[in-house]
């Protein structure tokens, strides 16, 4: 496969996102500007200008119609995806490091920094997906995390729950009406910080990323670990494949850390795991610096990923990805077929 | 779609038919039983023949069944940053980086350990193998930092050649032991400049950075023949290729600016200037050749 290579931004990428259809690319990165790419070409339809500072986080609603974004200027903002027009701005006393829509793109969920005195917390914020709408000031809902901030969280199935991940490697699990907290498990190993969450396509079950070099898959309803993926590096996102049974891992030893250069460049590799035998199948090399963020094209026929080296790249899969199958799947399937003609 | 067949040489019987009229007969087509259509056009070259091309072309209709709403997003209008790009993939924000083979296999791992026996590593670990670290004071087994007696006692080297210090110093103690028996209290009277004095416990306070001094010259270079107008930034770019380049000195005459035609570069690491020594012996740089030696210690 060739990837297409999108060099719309001058610093590191924080997320990439596509829309439920996966014909679109969000790409947010800390030079403060919002990239939008077709995803069949890499061609690029616009780009949202006015935030003040570095942009952590971006998500779509599942119409694509609005967009909305988190960044170090202590605002999530919200813009109309078709015309790039900024629809609203919420304040809040910290930088926001992640922003995530619920299945109905009614809720909008943000992660505010702990600093300066304030502690880390979650916010719900009702949205109208209308371009037109007058968006409402206030908060619907305020979550404080006192124990440990929160780094990333989503909304699970029905937004029946909001699940957190934490700093100290800890996953919670509140109410998704009262934001009373239900649970709260330490499953990355401690003070490890949780760096990414996303959901699988029906969002019962979510993978988590950590800097404690694994990542995991859990339940949304009882927080239970399906599987866990190990790999040799420190890891900042990692994401589950639509169509095929795999997650994509990536990380990187941070550019911060990097002492040594190896010969195999730093391990700044996409890392592909069967999610259910939890063995590593592949690699797929080409950035430059640490994975900062990868996402999976929603139709699986791709996927992008963003590294520190401010570079997007967008991969269409081969044939050969597609036809990899386990001995005991390909059995299950000639089973299958036999039944079905028999 | 359309897609042109491949194009065979033989098929093309008049290709370059050179006539003096100038009238073409108009373009055919016709339709193969095939399904195909041949499309015959004639035309006049860069010498003024007239060409006759042939074509063979199907057209195939693919249907592709698309979200209409995916569709409709295709043709929205460009905005912010993009807004002036034309239609397509503009050439500054999007390229096709290079052909990834990436086929899932169960035995990954296995087939990536296979890859650390690549010749390179391999060698390199040959290489290494009857190396052993040696202390340039004591000998032992222990880099020269962690050495014991690195506070007491100066490095076996010090009173000979640059050389003994890069750690071809087997004869050190018996070279060392001559020349401070020549210089040191030997010959009494005559005049012994400082940085010529042996014994250990003379040496102290009287060499001012003594120790650098000693390792810059061994992964030091001699570069002479240098054009008149270069400059140190040219050399550290050049040289820089090759390893960590700590100090690039450019003689230049203090009246003119212009320079003196030698330059030392001096490395962090001693393989990394015996590279660099190989590789620019002989480097045509501006409209000089440059001659490029290691540098001889100063006495």
């Amino acid at each position: 496969m060739r990837p297409i290579l999108l060099a719309g931004h001058e610093r590191a990428l924080t997320q990439i996102k596509y829309n439920r259809e996966g014909d679109l690319i969000f790409s947010v990165s800390k030079d403060q500007q919002i990239c939008v790419w077709f995803a069949h070409n890499g061609e690029r339809l616009g780009t949202y200008r006015g935030h003040q500072g570095a942009i952590w986080t971006i998500d779509v609603d599942p119409t694509t119609t609005i967009l909305a974004s988190g960044s170090a200027d202590n605002t999530i903002r919200l813009w109309d995806v078709k015309t790039g027009k900024c629809l609203k701005t919420w304040d809040f006393p910290t930088a926001v490091k992640r922003v995530e829509f619920n299945e109905d793109g009614t809720k909008l969920l943000g992660v505010t920094e702990k600093r300066m005195g304030h502690l880390g917390t979650i916010v719900v914020l009702d949205v109208k997906v209308d371009v037109e709408a007058e968006q409402a000031d206030e908060k619907a809902m305020t979550i404080v995390c006192e124990e440990s901030k929160a780094t990333v969280a989503g909304w699970s199935y029905l937004s029946k729950y909001i699940i957190a991940g934490h700093e100290d490697g800890s996953v919670s699990q509140y109410d998704g009406k009262t934001g009373d907290l239900i649970y709260n498990i330490p499953i990355h190993e401690l003070n490890q910080p949780i760096t990414d969450l996303q959901w699988a396509p029906d969002r019962t079950y979510f993978i988590t990323s950590s800097k404690d070099k694994t990542a995991k898959l859990i339940t949304a309803k009882d927080l239970e670990v399906l599987k866990t993926y190990t790999a040799d590096t420190p890891l900042n996102s990692a994401t589950i494949t639509p169509k095929k049974d795999f997650v994509i891992l990536g990380g990187g030893q941070a550019a911060m850390d990097v002492t040594t250069t190896a010969a195999r460049q730093g391990k700044f590799e996409a890392r592909f795991y069967h999610k259910i035998f939890e063995d590593e199948i592949g690699r797929v090399r080409g950035h430059f610096g640490p994975l900062n963020t990868v996402a999976a094209d929603p139709t699986g026929k791709g996927y992008a990923s963003g590294g520190e080296d401010g570079y997007v790249r967008v991969h269409h899969f081969d044939k050969g990805y597609f036809d990899f199958m386990y001995e005991v799947e390909r059995e299950r399937q000639n089973r299958l077929a036999a039944a079905a003609s028999a | 779609m359309a897609t042109q067949k491949k194009h065979d040489w033989a098929d093309d019987e008049e290709l370059d038919e050179t006539t003096t009229t100038t009238d073409l007969p108009p373009p055919q087509k016709i339709q193969n039983k095939d399904g195909t259509t041949t499309i015959i056009e004639y035309s006049y070259n860069d010498n003024g023949q007239k060409v006759k091309t042939t074509r063979r072309v199907r057209y195939v209709v693919r249907r592709e069944v698309v979200n209409p709403r995916v569709a409709e997003r295709k043709g929205w209008a460009k905005f912010g940053a993009s807004a002036n790009d034309p239609a397509g993939p503009a050439p500054d924000t999007t390229s096709v980086g290079e052909n990834i083979i990436f086929t899932p296999s169960i035995n990954w791992r296995k087939d990536s350990k296979d890859e650390s026996k690549d010749p390179n590593a391999q060698s390199m670990r040959d290489k290494l193998k009857d190396k052993k670290v040696k202390c340039r004071i004591c000998n032992g087994e222990h880099f020269t930092a962690r050495c014991p007696y690195k506070d007491t006692m100066a490095p076996i080297g010090e009173a000979g050649t640059a050389d003994m210090a890069a750690g071809l110093g087997d004869e050190a103690p018996a070279g060392a032991a001559s020349l401070a028996g020549a210089a040191g209290p030997g010959k009494k009277g005559s005049y012994v400049p400082p940085a010529l004095r042996g014994g250990p416990g003379g040496r102290d306070g009287e060499r001012m950075g003594g120790k650098y001094g000693e390792r810059d010259d061994f992964a030091t270079l001699r570069v002479t023949n240098v054009s008149e107008m270069a400059e140190e930034q040219e050399l550290r770019d050049m040289f820089e290729r090759f390893g960590r380049v700590t100090r690039v000195f450019l003689a230049k005459d203090r009246d003119t600016g212009l320079a003196k035609g030698f330059a030392f570069i001096s490395f962090a690491d001693r393989n990394d200037a015996i590279k660099a020594c190989n590789k620019m012996d002989g480097f045509g740089f501006r409209h000089l050749i440059l001659r490029v030696e290691f540098a001889k210690k100063a006495q």
